[in-house]
């Protein structure tokens, strides 16, 4: 086994990088579908490094013992038993960590599913605190609050359930879940899901602008509701900055461009696809010689 | 996207939760004619009726005599199915605080330059 398996497990860095440059400048879609998609396949490449790492062990089974003591058995380019050891135990916290992040995201969606009746698929919480969060589902329900809704006007309603029925329509929710995966399977790409957490709201504010024809008025109505929340930013999350960001963002004309930004977490997916086949060959190769001998 | 959605016409299917949102924005009983001028584009008187007896058949808003000389009816929110919802979302969320980090929110908090910041945005745009 070479360096080649190692190396994917660094690559996601580059999709990371490319993730701050892509959340600012790209039009938020494809930014989105690029970034989900270059995070899961790194991020299953991870996996799969760790899972050739560990399958070393394999001459250790004591199924394996009797192959072991054969005179002359030699393993080429062998990985360390504690290389192989690390890698188990790190494997099985990715697992973990994945296990934990979809359950999450999936029991939150589940307690607020069927939260009261809806009107047109928009349930309404009497609370003082200004809400507002898609609940994806068969069919999916906004959730929105009266502190949401008397704070803003009528035009600025419509921003907010056309933003939120945007999240529901182009499945967002699957995007982050995918995201947030990738992310807890390999630190390195936690840029990446934030960038992710990001853009899926841009996409939803550029879509309400379309939709109402009004850019400005979206633009208001985030800032109004944002202004109007009481409680402060949750800490796992989303930041006061976001919010400022994505005003910001509305104030500009819409962006138009992914395509050359996207080019970094294509040519780190590309790498990290080539050097585990290569791994993946090298293992094949250390099996055969070991079995064969 | 589909069609109706793409315009700045507003899609025909929003219009109960349009209606609803109104209602609920007013904190007091409205007419009929109340919310059609609650809401902001055009809708023809007949089609706010029709939509306000939607309403009243899922029992989400509830009608009563309009009152001060006028005939008709007013209408306000249901109060009983929103607490419950209101309730049951309070139970979701704060039973563990990382649950609202997952979600997608319109909106979130602010810090302290944050505020300043939007207002002046806000502000500029207004002038």
């Amino acid at each position: 086994m070479t360096w080649t398996v190692y190396l994917p497990l660094l690559l996601p860095a580059l999709v990371a990088l490319a993730a701050r440059r892509l959340a600012e400048r790209a039009r938020p879609r494809a930014a989105v579908l690029g970034l989900v998609t270059a995070s899961v396949l790194t991020a299953a490449t991870s996996v799969w490094s760790l899972l050739l790492l560990v399958l070393t062990l394999f001459d250790d089974l004591p199924a394996m013992e009797a192959l072991n003591s054969r005179s002359g058995m030699h393993l080429p380019e062998p990985v360390p038993d504690w290389v192989a050891t690390t890698a188990s135990v790190v494997l099985a916290a990715c697992l973990i960590n994945l296990a934990r992040d979809v359950h999450l995201r999936r029991s939150t969606v589940r307690r607020l599913r069927d939260a009261g009746p809806d009107a047109d698929g928009v349930v309404v919480a009497d609370w003082a605190e200004p809400l507002a969060v898609a609940v994806p589902g068969r069919p999916g329900q906004v959730l929105l609050t009266t502190g949401m809704l008397k704070v803003l006007d009528a035009d600025e309603r419509r921003a907010v359930l056309a933003h939120e029925r945007a999240h529901l329509t182009h499945r967002h929710h699957v995007a982050v879940l995918l995201a947030g995966g990738a992310a807890a399977v390999n630190p390195l790409l936690r840029p990446a899901r934030d960038a992710v957490t990001y853009l899926v709201e841009r996409w939803a504010d550029e879509e309400a602008a379309t939709s109402l024809g009004n850019r400005d008025l979206v633009a208001r109505a985030v800032a109004r509701a944002a202004l109007a929340t009481k409680q402060p930013a949750p800490a796992l999350g989303v930041h006061g900055g976001v919010i400022v960001r994505r005003v910001k963002a509305l104030h500009r004309p819409a962006p138009t461009t992914a395509r050359w930004q996207l080019a970094l977490p294509a040519a780190a997916v590309i790498a990290c696809l080539a050097l585990e086949a290569n791994a993946t060959l090298d293992f094949v190769a250390v099996l055969r010689a070991w079995l064969i001998g | 996207m589909s069609d109706e959605e793409a315009g700045p016409r507003r899609a025909r299917g929003a219009l109960e939760s349009e209606v609803m949102a109104a209602l609920w924005a007013a904190g007091e009983p409205l007419t009929p004619a109340g919310v059609q001028s609650a809401l902001s584009a055009g809708l023809a008187y007949n089609t706010v009726q029709t939509i306000l007896i939607r309403l009243l058949e899922k029992d989400l808003v509830r009608r009563g005599p309009a009152g001060r000389g006028s005939r008709g009816h007013a209408y306000w929110p249901a109060q009983d199915a929103a607490t419950l919802t209101a309730a049951r979302m309070r139970a979701a969320l704060d039973e563990r605080p990382d649950r609202q980090a997952v979600l997608q929110q319109f909106a979130a908090g602010l810090e302290a330059d944050d505020v300043e910041t939007l207002r002046s945005l806000l502000a500029e745009r207004d002038a």
